[in-house]
């Protein structure tokens, strides 16, 4: 289990992330931005259309035969010269990972962007026993630097203005004066960052895929952090949900033909690094040991579970671009590490049914995240089954369920539902303002709150029909 | 920690409850890798042209700067230019072996430094040192394995003396490649992933492999894109009409 990152309630933090103009401007400039690139990249890929197809295809295959792919790949890193490490829980992640660095004598671990450390909040965990981590990507950076999380999957920082990055640089690395200039501030990432690297011992990274067949782990950057991380530290650590795992080689160039076309509308990304096990015999440089840890974390669960699909998921943000919610609120409002239609369900897996009470319905099921993903993922289905689930299990209130109990009563009788547009008619009255039902009384208001209701008609369909 | 057993029987238990309610569909892998990328690589030599006009534009297209010679006798000379235009006055470079060609002598008469990545295990006071040499560097000058026209990608495999970071530590990198390194699509470095990795043993690959497409960026900064961020500002790549000489 995964700990939620803030605790107030969702409609608060979408109420305030609706009212930051800035963020407002930022993520409409970057999601339309990342829209039109991905757009374009597949405009020109004729053959993009049938490798998402294949790209399917091999997730769910990998899937049916996880239990080989993982021994494979097991055996595989091992006969390299690497470890490998079961993590059932976050919890475990993280102790396995502390274990190293204790046993390493580590004092600070570069890391390289990945969701899968945020997920097990890795972090706090190398701090509690003085190992100093540090985020090399530069958004992830700069997100440490001002202690926040990441609002979106990709582009971590989208929420700050470069004033704000220079103010935030001039303060916590005391270099006074810093001007608002991304790239005077990129060169100052990199000479402060340049030093750490040099220094750490520990790398710490997620991985993209996981090639079974070669006992490969594939690591995607555009900065080339991820290089660095796994050239120059003496122990390398790479921690990976068990879904990222895929059969072979030839899997791998149809993923990598795709992955960076959805995320950033490259046809690859700048680095793509093919990690096989520690430093070999002769090599100048490499780690010394290095380490795979496999996180399950609520995902082997799903195998059998509702949100088995998701597990297809590349964590490329195409689907955050395009979702209206996203576009309206951020990364922040959804309250936990993975945001956007994919991240409720992530959120899901990782924290069960309970976590998303509220989440499941910030989408307004519009398809667009499907139509995005570069897998297929079908979100808005999943999306249907969680509302359904949290009905199921009685974790939405009990006003809630009695109120859509009746309501399908009603629906499901000719006469009832007759009888109660009229009565609805009436008692509409005192609340319709400017053809809208804005704010209804006693609990209905909670539903009210954040969606306004169309009145029922003067005359109902029916009445007219009979008319005619 | 969970043991592998119990991750393992978690996963049967659960896949066993799915039995039947998904269509398999299982990727498949090419038969013969080797084989068959030697007969692409027979194919290709026939329209290598086209596709060497390929990989340079789409190399011009991630801000690579692309360049041609025609003997690998002319390297040592379009490299010095390079460094002349950046000021640049020390160089780390793979060893002649692994890169085809000798450049150290060349360029040592015009002044340039070339410190060479030794082929053998060195000592641990000598490989700090190395990283310094290496962290220091204006340009780094590698060989490239494969060279993938569709992206302008630069493949690179790491061994003794091709240490990884001679393409990523100095601001500047520049690749040397010839004919042999060329394929067209991602698919066929898929193929040569195959290949590679067929019946060698593991000792034997490289322990990292990198694809390169262009030099470091990001947009991280209200999506402003700047180069070098961690890696090169700058990538370079020489084509060498007339072939590198292999050892291998």
């Amino acid at each position: 289990m995964t700990e939620p990152i803030v605790s107030t309630p969702l409609r608060e933090r979408a109420t305030k992330a609706l009212g930051d103009r800035f963020l407002h401007e930022a993520l409409d400039i970057a999601t339309t931005k990342f829209i039109a690139l991905r757009r374009e990249a597949f405009g020109n890929f004729p053959e993009g259309e049938h490798l998402r197809d294949r790209a399917r295809a091999i997730k769910e295959a990998t899937l049916q035969r996880l239990d080989t792919h993982l021994e494979t790949l097991v055996a595989n890193v091992e006969r390299l010269g690497g470890h490998v490490h079961f993590a059932t829980t976050a919890e475990e992640a993280r102790d396995v990972i502390v274990d190293i660095a204790r046993r390493t004598g580590a004092r600070m671990a570069v890391k390289s962007k990945s969701m899968a450390t945020e997920e097990i909040h890795l972090n706090e965990a190398l701090q509690a026993i003085g190992v100093t981590p540090v985020e090399t990507d530069l958004g992830e950076y700069i997100i440490q630097l001002a202690h926040e999380r990441p609002s979106h999957i990709i582009a971590p920082a989208i929420h700050k203005t470069k004033g704000q990055v220079a103010e935030l640089f001039s303060r916590e690395l005391k270099r006074p004066g810093l001007p608002a200039d991304p790239e005077v501030l990129t060169k100052i990432a990199r000479e402060e960052l340049r030093e750490k690297f040099l220094q750490a011992d520990l790398g710490i990274t997620g991985a993209n895929f996981a090639v079974a067949d070669t006992g490969t782990v594939v690591l995607v950057t555009n900065e080339g952090n991820g290089r660095m991380a796994t050239s120059l530290p003496r122990v390398h650590v790479a921690v990976m949900g068990v879904e990222k795992i895929i059969p072979s080689m030839t899997d791998l160039a149809v993923f990598l033909a795709i992955l960076a076309k959805s995320a950033t509308g490259q046809k690859l990304s700048v680095y793509t690094t093919l990690v096989q096990g520690p430093r070999r015999p002769g090599e100048l440089e490499g780690p010394d040991e290095f380490h795979l840890v496999l996180l399950d974390n609520g995902r082997i669960a799903q195998l059998a579970g509702t949100l088995r699909e998701s597990l297809y998921c590349l964590r490329c943000g195409a689907c955050l671009n395009v979702c209206p919610v996203y576009r309206q609120i951020g990364g922040h409002a959804y309250g936990y590490t993975y945001p956007g239609p994919i991240g409720i369900l992530l959120t899901a897996m990782l924290n069960g049914p309970r976590s998303v009470k509220d989440l499941s319905h910030a989408s307004s099921l519009c398809g667009a995240c499907a139509d995005a993903c570069p897998v297929r993922i079908d979100i808005p289905r999943m999306l249907v089954e969680l509302r359904r689930e949290v009905d199921d299990k009685g974790i939405a209130p009990w006003t809630e369920r009695v109120v859509f109990k009746t309501f399908a009563r009603v629906l499901r009788s000719p006469r009832l539902y007759r009888w109660g547009a009229r009565i609805g008619r009436t008692a509409q009255r005192p609340f319709v303002r400017g053809g809208r039902i804005r704010a209804l009384p006693f609990f209905f208001g909670a539903w009210t709150r954040t969606r306004d209701l169309p009145p029922v008609a003067a005359r109902t369909f029916q009445e007219r029909w009979r008319e005619l | 920690m969970s043991s592998k057993t119990d991750f393992l029987t978690r996963i049967r238990t659960e896949m066993a409850k799915t039995r039947g309610l998904f269509a398999a569909s299982s990727a498949e892998r090419p038969a013969q890798p080797a084989q068959r990328l030697d007969l692409l690589r027979r194919e290709l030599s026939e329209r290598w042209p086209q596709t060497l006009e390929r990989f340079r534009a789409e190399f011009e297209l991630v801000a690579g700067v692309f360049h041609r010679v025609a003997t690998a006798a002319e390297v040592p000379a379009a490299l010095e230019r390079i460094c002349r235009e950046r000021h640049a006055r020390k160089l780390v470079a793979w060893p002649a072996e692994d890169l085809g060609v000798a450049i150290a002598p060349a360029l040592a008469g015009a002044g340039i430094a070339v410190e060479s990545m030794p082929r053998a295990a060195v000592a641990d006071t000598e490989r700090r040192r190395l990283r310094g040499v290496i962290a220091d560097a204006d340009l780094g000058v590698t060989g490239a394995d494969l060279a993938v026209a569709e992206t302008g990608t630069l493949v690179l495999v790491s061994a003794a003396g091709r240490p990884r970071s001679t393409s990523l530590l100095p601001p500047c990198h520049v690749a040397v490649f010839d004919r042999e390194a060329l394929v067209e699509s991602l698919e066929h470095l898929g193929l040569a992933l195959e290949a590679w990795h067929e019946g060698v043993p593991p000792a034997e690959r490289g322990a990292v492999i990198n694809f390169i497409t262009g030099p470091s960026r990001t947009a991280d900064i209200e999506l402003t894109l700047t180069r070098g961020v961690h890696g090169p500002k700058e990538i370079h790549a020489i084509f060498v009409d007339g072939g590198l000489s292999r050892h291998g």
